[in-house]
Parts: structure tokens; sequence; C-alpha cells
């Protein structure tokens, strides 16, 4: 079928480019019949608490005097979310963040906070595509009749 | 964001419940808290798929009501560090006084000095996320662990069961471990704090509950006699443990020295256990004291309670509708020892009690407990102990006097130890409950001991009063030598205590906290393991709201929210209504429950205190 096809490709893809590790596939064992949806429910919850964490991040840092400490709370949060999900890459780059803020760097928050946005935006889609390719591999298993 | 997730699970039957008891670890019911809802669903899925009961709250706040609201609903908890209503470690902290839960923490940040606070505060573990399946496998050995030791403390006869493990029984005999020990939070907490001596208690109770497990092998029928520790047993115990040193101090070298008959090993570890608590609770107390001594020098110990206002750190003592007919004098005539923490008197008192450094009073909460009276040194030695009011916030109301005289090595010994104060602890019940009936004080002067247990009555306080006097003249000539406060003076202020209480007698009465510290320095180690960096912020942060220092009035409503350790006394900051059966129920027996004074000490005092460290 083709949308397993594709699911397939598309996931070690992400995992080849570092985009997820393998946490990420610990939380797909993790789902199961009592749980059938485990899966997309947390992709679900990582990418709309992304969302809104890296609005707070750039709302914070637009301010003249930034309170790094506010900030790096955000990005520890995200940091710890992103470790959880198995979102390597935006993990990372939480992790540099995190360092420009000890150093109080405006500017290198910026940056990073950039940076974290592309990767979150980049593995935020490619999570959509996914579950909608799992989702017409699971309708294909179960066709209507 | 912070949708108030709380997703409980649908509770299964009893029947259920108990067959999935019955498979422990499987059914082990955990209570995950964590703000981030990625992490916290991921933690969900995770346990369950260790087929572990989950429910899960991203708030601190909910997590707490939760445990409180029914001590038995929960095995483990699993928390975040990082959390915006509340610290982590502040949670840890709570869980471990008032309902001596295993908890665990879990953070993705994994740096040495998070990890060692997290241990400080009594954390079970320290779990680093992203976690994994297999770490989450083996968190039921911390609630095995926690019962195991509860278990012993308890003087319970479980260790057949465990012995007999795995059978349909065990896991019930576990949670019923539990939950009888949910009381022993204090204590559980400072073991875990002291893990290197823990693991070792937990070796010889191994040992030991194999022992028992051949020799009790009727169930429920069969209970080991209960320990009465009098005076005299403290005594020796206190000299084996000094002899060794606190840090080396094992329970069955402990007992090797104390050689007493028909002594086990094991009553001796949950007696050392409680000892630590003491201990710690002491140094959390001196250098409480300390910072108010700074404060206020060498004042007279009594200082009226208006005194206090100024003391931002102290409000609560200010104001609370303390004993306002207390007269510190009383209390603190020369001795160092008055803390009251009721609202006002104590502070002023603990100043005093730390400067003096030479208070000896005995004020047991409970004379089965540690009724160490405190021990009077022949020599300088005295036990320098000061009073410390915990700090009153009204939280602390239900403090029980509670001493302890860690000299009593001296006294064997015969070794003036100067200002070595080893644990003489008093606790003052707060004024929230007619605390005087926990009042209790006990003189142990060498060779001269007198515990006094104060009854509920008032007129029961009359009586001990008198008693306490009567005990207390001798000694009072051998302090007066030494300078020291003579223990008699320790009388006093249980006099004057009573007569506060009297007045408030059904209102919050102020009971006097008195804690006597001992020696610093000698407990500077547990220092670190104490009210930890809660104390300090805690409070504060405590208040928040539901929780008003100031006025005693508001102490009853917080009740439950951040009521260290309180909430286990039944709810008896009730103004009118002093609960204090409860409380004296679990303090007054000994018999039956080594530790529960600890609990409500520990978290009477611990974090009020604060500024310990």
């Amino acid at each position: 079928m083709a949308a397993a096809m594709q699911l397939n490709t598309l996931m070690s893809n992400m995992f080849a480019t570092g985009l997820l590790d393998d946490q990420f596939q610990q939380l797909q064992m993790l789902q199961d019949p009592s749980a059938p949806d485990f899966v997309a429910e947390v992709v679900t919850l990582f990418c709309e608490d992304g969302e809104r964490i890296i609005g707070e991040l750039a709302k914070l840092l637009d301010k003249p005097a930034v309170d790094f400490d506010k900030v790096d709370a955000f990005v520890h949060q995200l940091k710890g979310s992103s470790a959880s999900v198995g979102a390597q890459r935006v993990k990372n780059t939480c992790i540099q963040f995190r360092e420009f803020c000890q150093g109080k760097s405006r500017d290198g928050c910026l940056k990073t906070l950039d940076a974290v946005r592309n990767d979150f935006y980049d593995l935020r889609s490619k999570f959509q595509t996914m579950l909608q390719l799992e989702q017409q591999v699971q309708a294909s298993f179960y066709p209507k009749q | 964001m912070l949708l108030d997730a709380m997703m409980m699970e649908p509770r299964k039957g009893l029947m259920g419940r108990e067959r999935e008891r019955d498979q422990f670890p499987v059914g082990m019911r955990v209570l995950a808290v964590d703000d981030d809802r990625v992490c916290l669903k991921v933690l969900e899925g995770l346990l369950r798929r260790c087929q572990y009961h989950v429910t899960t709250t991203n708030q601190a706040i909910t997590a707490l009501k939760l445990l409180r609201e029914n001590k038995d609903m929960f095995d483990l908890v699993i928390s975040d560090v990082h959390m915006p209503d509340m610290d982590g470690f502040k949670l840890l902290e709570l869980v471990g006084l008032e309902m001596d839960l295993p908890v665990i923490m879990l953070s993705v940040n994994g740096e040495t000095k998070t990890v060692l606070k997290g241990i400080t505060h009594g954390a079970c573990d320290y779990l680093l996320k992203p976690v994994r399946i297999e770490e989450l496998r083996n968190v039921w050995q911390h609630v095995v662990r926690r019962k195991f030791s509860n278990r012993e403390t308890n003087n319970l006869d479980f260790s057949k069961e465990y012995s007999k493990h795995p059978t349909t029984d065990s896991y019930h005999g576990l949670s019923q471990v539990a939950s009888g020990s949910s009381d022993q939070g204090g204590s559980r907490a400072s073991k875990k704090r002291k893990e290197p001596h823990r693991e070792e208690e937990d070796e010889d109770e191994g040992d030991d509950n194999d022992n028992d497990a051949q020799d009790n092998d009727e169930p429920s029928g069969s209970k080991k006699p209960r320990v009465v520790w009098s005076v005299e047993l403290h005594r020796k115990f206190v000299a084996a443990v000094n002899h060794l040193g606190i840090d080396k101090a094992v329970p069955k070298r402990i007992l090797e020295l104390m050689n007493v008959e028909k002594l086990t090993r094991e009553n001796v570890a949950s007696h050392l256990q409680k000892y630590r608590l003491y201990l710690r609770r002491l140094s959390v107390v001196a250098s409480q004291q300390a910072s108010i001594a700074a404060v206020f020098g060498g004042r007279d110990p009594f200082l009226h309670m208006g005194a206090f206002e100024g003391l931002p750190s102290y409000q609560p003592f200010a104001s609370s509708a303390g004993i306002p007919s207390f007269n510190p004098h009383g209390l603190l005539s020369g001795v160092g020892t008055a803390a009251f923490g009721l609202q006002d008197l104590a502070p002023s008192k603990a100043i005093q009690c730390a400067s003096s450094n030479g208070a000896v009073s005995h004020c047991i909460g409970d004379t089965n407990k540690f009724h160490i009276a405190n021990l009077q040194e022949n020599q300088q030695a005295n036990l320098a102990q000061g009073l410390t009011a915990p700090l009153g916030q009204p939280q602390l109301q239900q403090k029980w006097i509670h001493q302890e005289t860690s000299d009593l090595s001296s006294f064997f010994s015969g070794s003036a130890l100067a200002n070595t104060m080893s644990g003489t602890l008093q606790r003052v019940t707060s004024s929230s409950l007619p605390p005087v009936e926990l009042l209790e004080c006990t003189q142990i002067k060498v060779g001269a001991h007198s515990s006094i247990r104060i009854p509920p009555a008032s007129s029961g306080l009359l009586e001990s009063t008198t008693k306490l006097d009567a005990s207390f003249v001798a000694p009072e000539q051998d302090m007066d030598q030494k300078g020291k406060f003579p223990e008699r003076v320790t009388v006093l202020p249980s006099e004057s205590l009573i007569a506060a209480d009297r007045s408030k007698c059904g209102t919050r009465s102020s009971g006097s906290t008195m804690l006597l510290l001992s020696d610093t320095e000698r407990h500077s180690k547990y220092l670190k393991f104490g009210v930890a960096s809660n104390s300090r912020h805690g409070i504060d942060e405590m208040v928040n709201g539901s929780f008003n220092y100031n006025g005693g009035a508001s102490v009853p409503e917080q009740n439950d929210v951040y009521d260290f350790g309180n909430s286990k006394l039944h709810g008896g900051f009730n103004s009118s209504s002093c609960n204090f059966d409860g409380l004296l129920n679990s303090i007054i027996k000994v018999e039956n429950d080594d530790v529960p004074f600890a609990d409500n000490d520990l978290g009477c005092e611990l974090f009020p205190l604060g500024a310990c460290i």
C-alpha cells in the first residue's frame, strides 16, 4: 500500500536525519490495543505545546528588557517535552538556547529561537504527515464495507 | 495551558483492585505529576505499560490535594522538578512528611547538584527525562522498601508476609503497612536523607525480618511486645549512639552496647530513626535560633510577642492569637528554652535559649516516645538546649513537646560534654490544640528523672505541672551550679503554658513549642537534610493565599493546603474545636506508634522553621 510505504519512508528519513531519536521508538512501542492512539496523542500534544512555548519565547524576547529566567524556564520546558517525545533536533537546539539564556545574550537567544522555530516547524509538519499516513494505513486495514 | 488535566482512570472495582494487588507490583498505584503535558502523557504511557495503575495531574497543588484526601490512595509519587505552581522539591518534602510515600523525581536536568538536592529532600530516586521504561519497571522497589522499614518501625508483624511473598496477602500487607505508616512521613523522610545509614539499617532489618518470620508464624494474633523507651533506656541508647558516633551508629552495635535484655535490633533501629529525626530537627531549630538570637542578642528571652512583630520572618508569631497571657518568663527564666511556636511567645524565648545555651528543659510531648529528659550533666556538660519556638506558624500548632537528651551518653560516661547537646528536642505543642495536653516535661538529671505527661484535661495540666515542679527541684540545684538553667525552669514553662493554654483552651490554645536545641555543630550535618530549601522560601510560598501566617485564625482553614504534616493531626486547627484526640492519640501512644510524633513534628517544625539551610 502506498500509504504504508510512504509512512515507512518518512519515518526512516526522520530518524536518519536526526529529527527523531530512539525515544520516539519507545513511544511507538507503548502503543497497543489498550492505547491505540497513544502516539498520535503525544505527538499532537507536543505540537500544541511547542507552538505555544515558541510563541511565548518570541514575546519575551521581544521586550526591551528580557527576563532571561522566564525565557530559560520556557526553553527548559520545551527541552523536556522534546526529549520525552524523541524530538532530538529540537532538544539539541534547546540546549544551545539555554546557554545563551544563561549568558544573557539576547541576540544569541533570538538567533537560537529562530533555529528552534525552524526545527520545530519542520518536525511538526512531518508529524502531521505521519499522522495522516497513519490514518490512511489504518483505514486501509479496516476498509469500510 | 495547564488545564487541570487530572485524568483518573476509572477506579476498578474492589475485586479488581484486590486481584491487582495480589500481583504486586502489578497494579501499584502511581501518582504522576508534571506540568508538561507531553511528558505527563509519555510517563503515563510508560507506567501503564509497566502495568501500574496511573493517575496523572499537571498541577502539584492538585496532587497534594489528592494525596491528602486519601492517604491510602497511592503507593508512589513521581514528580517533575520544575513546575510553575510549586517547586518539585517542596512537593517532595511535603509528600514525604505527610504521607510517607516514596517520591521519585523526574527532570530533564541531570546536573549533580540538582540530583543531590533531590536526595537531600528525600527523593527515593531521581530519573532523567526522557525516562526509559526499564527504569520505571523497577520503581516498585521503592514502595516495598519503604513499607519494609515502616513495618519494622511499627513493630507490625508483617515479616512473615514478606517472607512468604508472593502470596495473596503480601500486597495487602504492604498496603496496610503503607497506610499504617503513612503517619510516619517524617521519620521516613529523615531516613531517606541519610541513605548510607538507611541502607545499613535496611540490610540489618532484612536479617531480622527473616528471623522474625521464623519466629512468628501465626498471623495477626502474635504481636511483638511494644518496647517502651523509658528514660533509662533512652539514656543507654544515647550513650551508645554517642559512643559509636552518630554516623556510625548502627542498630546492631547500639544494641550490643546497650546490653539490654529483650531489646531487639528492630526496636533500636526504629528508635534510632526517630532519634535522628530529632537531631535533625534540632539542628534546624538551632540554626533558626541562631538567627533569632542574632536578632535579639541576649535580651530577655521573654520578650513579649510584640517584640517579634518586627521580625519579618517571624510574622506568624506576631499576630497569631497565641497565648496572650503567656508569660515567657515563666518558661525561660534562665533557661534557654522556650520555643513557643505559637505565636507570641516563642520567638523571643527561643532566641534566648539559643544564646543562653543552658537550658535544659525536658518537655516531652510524649512520654512514651523520647522522654529523654534532659540530662544534666554534672559538670559543665549540660545540655544546652534552646527551646526553639517552632516559629509558630500556625501550622505548627500541633506540636508537642518533645524532649530528648542526647547527652545521656555523657551521663554514662561521666564526661562532661561541654555544650554537647545531644538532641534535646522539645516541641511544644502549639496553640491550636490544647496542646498542653501533649506537654510533658521530663527532666532527667543524672539519675533523676521524672516524666510527666500532661493529660488532656486542663486539670491534668495542673497536676502535671505540680509534678514537674517537684521533680525539678532536685535538679535545680545542679543546674544552678553550672550556671545553667535549672531544669526546674522547664517546669515553669509548662506551668505557664498550661495557664496559657487554659486561657486559650478551646481556641487555638497556644501550645508552647519548646525546642531544645542541641549543639548545632553536632547536628549541623543534619542541617543539610533538614528543612532544606523549603524552609526558607517554602513558607512564603505556602502562604500563597491559602495560608496566612499572621492570623492564627487562618490556620485552620489552611489545614489541608500547606499543612506540613499537621494535616495529619486531624485538622485540629480549627479554632474552637481543637481536635485533640487524634493528635493525642497519635502522639501519646508510644506503644502503638513509634513515629507519629515525628511526623507531626517534622511537619510542623521543620518547614516553618525555615532558615536552616
